[in-house]
């Protein structure tokens, strides 16, 4: 259990007078450099760094020690405040259905998270996963992992969607939550969420949970003769896979992946900062690079506009371009210099 | 100034020019393809050409016998361009995007046990936000007598500290519970840095605001696109938990959580929570995703361990390494880091044969709770193959234990936590490689 608050001072007086006693080496706490021959350093040694902060002296008549900073108000603890625990404090008032979550979830969430939850490329996987835990390569979802629902309202809310976080209405997030909750089968397509019902949804695995017991292993330090030398087998060897990037360290592979970091190009570089994300792969309707098909009837448009669209943002029929990429501290510049890039790529 | 005054000025110019163009014309053309092929390294890594003789005793190689650059010419200070190796690196596959993502410290470059702050690993899950500190605000409030908000000016007017701890990503070498697949020092135990941290006592703030009775946690959420949340008990708030603002000496860079960032020493990284801005005072955890989701180890049966916070001590040899072979038989200074999240290292032992027989090493430097700890083993190495092994005790005891046994605990799906030891197999040439071994 943690001291209370008014015990503290006494508590790190106390320290610090074991500090003045003398409890300390004073070779090492004045010797940086000082290597210890061997194992000079036990349980025994106290602190050799004492790094206190003052603490005047608590006056009664004072606000706090220092009296530093604002009083926060109501207001501005109200709009901070956004986080939601497992008994449903922190909620706001609102409600939505699983049917309206259905297009917002498909609208807002899909590109990554797959019309059924099932995790676009490495974007992760939020439905299904039941009976997997035991299994190699557990899939751990909403349904088969998250053990309150109180979590995935307060992630949507305050991460999601990912490229606009806090983007979403109360009742818009009430509503994902609910889609979220009836693809992992744990309530019905006529379902509701509201501020009052969420707490009493039980997560399938809200009991599969306990509190850290380690050290768990207990190995010793065994000197001499500690096992059969002919008994040790190589298990592993990591070149058999070959799934590191070690052009900087081997130099008989095409510099590769580590290139870029220095690139001097400025459109790469916002590329795949900001756009890759989509732009590679496809997500959210986005064109890929170096198709050129796909970005035909775009160049047709002009730079200008395509540029204007990066920046500012663009509704189209193919999906949603959010403005600079959701990566609002780009310059237009930047942006510019990406869309050149982007558009050069799938020209050649 | 007098005329006498402009002359000697003058006649100074003119030398510094006259000494400018002795540098033989030879000298000096093969200094600017030197520059061009170093300019080109940079971009291109490790084609940097072998010295060239003329530069090399008894000739006097032209930079002694010409100018620098002078002060200011590049006013914030950058490392030279030889060491433009020496940077982070991802591993591209592991994550969906690189906003969401990791990258790994190049251990097998650093010294001391000080990580610059341009090596620092980085961690983030919504990017890095650009922050402008005077519009940046930390909110103190929940059980509290006295809720307050702070500006960066009203922090630092706290009486400060400043430790060096290290930081680590508890999904350090996670990669590795079925097998060995990182080929690299960098890849297997590069989630890993240690810096000095000055900043404000949680503590000192928690008594200014008056924590109310019955209150047990502290949540931490940060001002990025994710708004990082994770729940800390009140007792590690109340120990050593600081909210930090400086590194290394420096205001804090961006991607370590400018302007302001809270550091729990010897837990898991993500619980520093970075670009903080708000510190909530509670009775019960809050579930967050990242302490739910994530940052929870699941071990065979299905269960999953909860608010696995601390790190426990670990330790890799760092020379040699996949990166930094042996070169020819000969005496070498093994090296290497040992560290743990409950205090000083003890000792480190170092084994070359696969773990049957172990010999002290000796521990260099600063052993300081928390933080990195190098360690030192000389050796005659006469050309044959080994098994390199390291394995550390911390000051609780607790001795750093074998991969086999780390899973016939826990499994192979945890992915954090893994603190076993390492093996790097030395074949005859010097070469080093990742290996496991039972």
């Amino acid at each position: 259990m943690y001291r209370s608050t008014r015990g503290l001072p006494v508590a790190v007086a106390a320290a610090a007078v074991l500090f003045i006693a003398g409890r300390f080496v004073p070779a090492l706490a004045g010797d940086t450099g000082g290597a210890p021959e061997g194992p000079t350093i036990g349980p025994e040694v106290p602190a050799v760094e004492i790094s206190l902060a003052y603490r005047p002296e608590l006056d009664p008549g004072r606000a706090g020690y220092y009296g530093f900073g604002t009083t926060a108000t109501p207001e501005m603890i109200a709009g901070w405040d956004i986080d939601v625990r497992p008994d449903g404090t922190g909620l706001p008032e609102g409600s939505g259905s699983v049917e309206e979550g259905e297009p917002l979830y498909e609208e807002q969430c899909a590109a990554c998270h797959g019309f059924f939850g099932e995790g676009e490329g490495r974007w992760p996987k939020l439905a299904g996963g039941y009976g997997t835990l035991t299994e190699a390569r557990p899939e751990k979802t909403i349904g088969s992992y998250w053990p309150y629902a109180s979590t995935v309202w307060d992630y949507v809310h305050r991460a999601m969607p990912f490229f606009e976080p806090q983007s979403l209405t109360d009742d818009e997030v009430y509503a994902i939550v609910a889609y979220l909750l009836y693809l992992n089968d744990i309530v019905g397509d006529d379902f509701v969420l509201t501020r009052d019902n969420l707490a009493g949804i039980e997560m399938p695995h809200r009991d599969g949970f306990f509190v850290d017991p380690r050290p768990d292993v207990q190995n010793v330090a065994c000197m001499k003769d500690c096992k059969d030398p002919d008994s040790i087998k190589i298990t592993w060897d990591s070149t058999d896979l070959g799934v590191t990037p070690t052009e900087f360290f081997k130099g008989d592979e095409e510099e590769g992946e580590t290139a870029t970091a220095a690139d001097p190009n400025l459109g790469l570089n916002v590329y795949q900062q900001a756009c890759a994300t989509c732009h590679k792969g496809g997500l959210a309707g986005a064109p890929i690079v170096g198709d050129r098909d796909q970005w035909r009837t775009r160049l047709a448009q002009g730079m200008d506009v395509l540029v204007e669209h990066a920046v500012n943002g663009y509704q189209g029929s193919a999906g949603y371009m959010p403005p600079k990429g959701g990566q609002i501290q780009l310059t237009d510049e930047e942006v510019a210099a990406a869309v050149r890039y982007m558009t050069a790529s799938a020209s050649e | 100034m007098s005329k006498a005054g402009h002359d000697r000025v003058a006649d100074l110019l003119g030398k510094v020019a006259d000494a400018a163009s002795r540098v033989p014309r030879e000298d000096r053309r093969n200094f600017l393809k030197r520059g061009l092929a170093l300019a080109g390294a940079a971009v291109a890594g490790p084609a940097m050409a072998a010295g060239d003789e003329s530069f090399l005793p008894p000739n006097i190689p032209p930079w002694t016998r010409s100018l620098g650059r002078g002060v200011v010419t590049v006013p914030y200070g950058m490392p030279s361009a030889h060491e433009a190796d020496v940077i982070r690196r991802t591993v591209p596959w592991l994550t969906a995007s690189n906003i969401s993502s990791i990258s790994f410290t190049p251990l097998p470059e650093l010294f001391g046990i000080i990580t610059p702050n341009g090596l620092v690993f980085e961690r983030y899950h919504a990017g890095v936000p650009e922050i402008d500190p005077a519009e940046h605000r930390l909110m103190i409030h929940g059980m509290v007598d006295r809720p307050i908000v702070l500006t960066m000016e009203d922090l630092m007017r706290f009486p400060s500290v400043s430790v060096i701890r290290f930081i680590e990503c508890p999904a350090n070498g996670g990669m590795e519970w079925r097998g060995a697949q990182m080929e690299a020092l960098q890849f297997t135990h590069g989630m890993l840095s240690c810096c000095e941290w000055t900043g404000v006592p949680l503590s000192v703030l928690l008594e200014e605001v008056g924590v109310k009775r019955g209150a047990s946690w502290v949540l931490a959420e940060g001002a990025d696109g994710a708004a990082m949340t994770r729940s800390i008990p009140m007792e590690k708030a109340l120990d050593d938990s600081l909210v930090v603002y400086a590194q290394n000496g420096e205001a804090l860079r961006p991607e370590q959580g400018y302007p302001v960032r809270l550091l729990n020493p010897g837990w898991e990284g993500n619980t520093s929570v970075k670009w903080l801005r708000r510190l909530e005072v509670g009775d019960q955890p809050w579930y967050q995703r990242e302490e739910t989701s994530k940052y929870t180890d699941l071990m065979p049966d299905g269960r999953a361990r909860k608010f696995t916070f601390v790190q426990e001590t670990n330790s890799v040899i760092t020379f040699p390494c996949p990166e930094r072979p042996f070169t020819t038989p000969g005496r070498y200074e093994i090296q290497g880091l040992a560290w743990s999240g409950r205090g000083r290292i003890r000792r480190v032992d170092v084994s070359l044969d696969g773990g049957v027989n172990w010999q002290e090493a000796r521990l260099k430097g600063l052993v300081l709770p928390k933080a990195l700890t190098r360690f030192s083993f000389m050796w005659d190495w006469d050309g044959s193959p080994a098994l390199l092994q390291s394995r550390s005790m911390d000051e609780t005891g607790y001795v750093q234990p074998t991969l086999t046994q780390l899973r016939a605990v826990r499994g192979v799906e945890s992915i954090y936590h893994k603190n076993a030891i390492h093996t790097w197999r030395l074949d005859q040439t010097g070469g080093v490689t990742n290996v496991q071994i039972d």
